[in-house]
């Protein structure tokens, strides 16, 4: 669950990224996050993951209020995401298998339960037969899979991916956001953003929430049917 | 405690990529504190020789004690027995005196040939405790026939010198020591954690804990430190091998503590020093580039 309030974020440098956001987002839900570029998309993104703080309003993720967060809730908050980044983030050198599992090091799995769910998810993402190559020698679009294995295989409550679309054709950007709505679960929310509105247009039982200019809500636009 | 055991692997993996990061500077830096290691090594062992030649010249504290022909010295003897801090006499005679001169001359003794008399006085050897021997030599010398009284007090003292030399020296390069140590380790932790900065951010952003992300980094500087005190121990048995060898065979006299022994005492040194700077300076690295 994620609810803003009259959610702020300005930059040190003054400019606005977010302005009077109100939104409820309930857990499992698909919310794409559309909106033209410099709208405040990755802005929004970077309050979720507790990147930057909000300058004024309220915002709450998992039930942590991001204004009064410490560094240890914060941490603890982080371990509950799967973030997928725009430039992915991977370990350069290390094996696609050694990508995966590191997000889950840390966490409270056993050997066993990281070994499985890596190899699950690595297979579901169609690279087990990459599994022990380098990810500096994958093409973007398996480098982009490595991530998404990555940030789900930890089994997050909030998957969330930036752009995932950008540099793929009409084909491959539908394959992967039907990728990424597949690990939505009643607990797991998955929230995409995209400025390929014509993409989505078709797409039914999810959250679309527009931006402008760094406004957004979930006001006007509804989770009802048309969605 | 479960996470860290559980990625030991990992942890040494991350290890070496690190260093692979920037593998020149971290064999400069393991070069550089091995031959700081080995000048302490160097001079802790200096010290320990010295210390030990002292207590051996101490514990053969003695005076000679030399007396005009004309007087029966048993009554110098048993007078001399009278004064406190006396361990032990003894009486040398001409033919002994020599005896003595020779074995300590060696080959050089055959100038004595050229005499054709014994050039030798007989003295009376005194064994005395070291402390007292102001007061001794001051008594023995009032001591009606004694002509002169020599005492081996001239050398301890230089020797009391070149200790206390040693020591302060030892000090400095101590300190100097740990000051150059803390620099080049944390400066090399710092180093990788800059070139590793991305990865660090990414792993943050995963929520690791700050222990997983620094483990290996402190490892690393513990490694390199260790590593460098163990080359120093390397280089510090072959060159101290080679003065015990030099000095057994040239300067015999010379007593030298057990070379095992002074071994074993700076291995110990230099490793409880190099995992302590090890430890203290990677973790400045650390706290200098915490965000
Ligand atoms: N660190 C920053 N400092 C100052 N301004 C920033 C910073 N990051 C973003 N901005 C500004 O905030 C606004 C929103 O940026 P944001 O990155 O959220 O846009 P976006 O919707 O993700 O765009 P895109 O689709 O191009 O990724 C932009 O005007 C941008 O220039
Ligand atoms: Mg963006």
């Amino acid at each position: 669950m994620i609810i803003a309030n009259k959610l702020y974020l300005k930059y040190p440098d003054g400019t606005l990224g977010l302005k009077d956001v109100n939104l409820v987002i309930p857990s499992g839900e698909v919310v794409y996050i559309t909106g033209p570029s410099g709208s405040g998309k990755t802005s929004f993104l970077k309050l979720l993951m507790g990147m930057e703080s909000p300058s004024d309003g309220y915002l709450t993720v998992l039930g942590k209020d991001m204004n009064n967060i410490n560094n240890r809730e914060l941490r603890r908050l982080r371990r509950s995401i799967g973030p997928i980044f725009q430039d992915f983030k991977l370990l350069d050198g290390r094996t696609v298998y050694e990508n995966v599992i590191i997000g889950m090091r840390f966490l409270d799995f056993s050997k066993s339960e990281i070994q499985n769910l890596a190899l699950a998810t690595i297979k579901r993402v169609g690279l087990d037969h990459k599994i022990n190559s380098i990810v500096d020698n994958l093409s973007y679009g398996e480098r982009q899979r490595v991530a998404i294995a990555r940030a789900v295989a930890r089994r997050p409550l909030l998957i969330i991916a930036d752009e995932p679309t950008g540099n793929l054709d009409k084909d491959n950007s539908l394959n992967i956001l039907d990728l990424l709505k597949s690990f939505k679960d009643n607990n797991t929310t998955v929230i995409i953003t995209t400025h390929a509105t014509h993409l989505i247009e078709d797409e039914q039982d999810c959250i679309k929430i527009n931006v402008l200019n760094g406004k957004m809500s979930t006001e006007e636009v509804s989770y009802e049917s048309n969605c | 405690m479960k996470v860290i055991v559980r990625n030991t692997g990992y942890f040494f993996r991350e290890i070496k990529t690190i260093v692979k990061l920037d593998l020149l500077s971290n064999i400069f830096s393991i070069i550089s504190l091995s031959f700081i290691f080995f000048l302490l090594s160097l001079i802790f062992s200096g010290g320990n020789i010295v210390e030990h030649m002292i207590t051996a010249i101490e514990d053969e504290a003695q005076i000679s004690v030399y007396y005009s022909d004309d007087i029966d010295v048993t009554i110098i003897g048993s007078q001399i027995k009278e004064i406190s801090g006396i361990r032990d006499i003894l009486y040398i005679d001409e033919t002994e005196a020599k005896a003595e001169m020779t074995e300590i001359m060696g080959e050089e003794s055959r100038i004595f040939e050229l005499f054709d008399h014994n050039p030798f006085d007989p003295y009376i050897k005194v064994k005395i405790e070291l402390d007292q021997v102001d007061t001794i030599v001051e008594e023995v010398s009032s001591i009606s026939g004694v002509e002169l009284v020599r005492d081996n007090k001239e050398i301890l003292d230089k020797l009391k010198d070149i200790s206390s030399l040693i020591s302060l020296l030892g000090l400095l390069i101590v300190i100097a020591v740990s000051v150059a140590t803390l620099i080049i380790t944390s400066h090399i932790i710092r180093q990788g954690i800059y070139l590793n900065k991305e990865q660090i951010n990414t792993l943050r952003l995963l929520g690791a804990p700050e222990y997983f992300i620094r483990l290996p980094f402190i490892l690393e500087g513990l490694l390199m430190t260790i590593l460098s005190g163990l080359m120093s121990n390397i280089m510090l048995f072959v060159v101290l091998k080679y003065i015990y060898s030099q000095t057994m065979s040239f300067l015999p006299f010379i007593t030298l503590p057990k070379f095992n022994g002074i071994m074993t005492l700076i291995i110990l040194i230099t490793l409880g020093l190099s995992f302590a700077l090890g430890l203290i300076g990677s973790l400045f690295g650390l706290k200098s580039t915490n965000k």
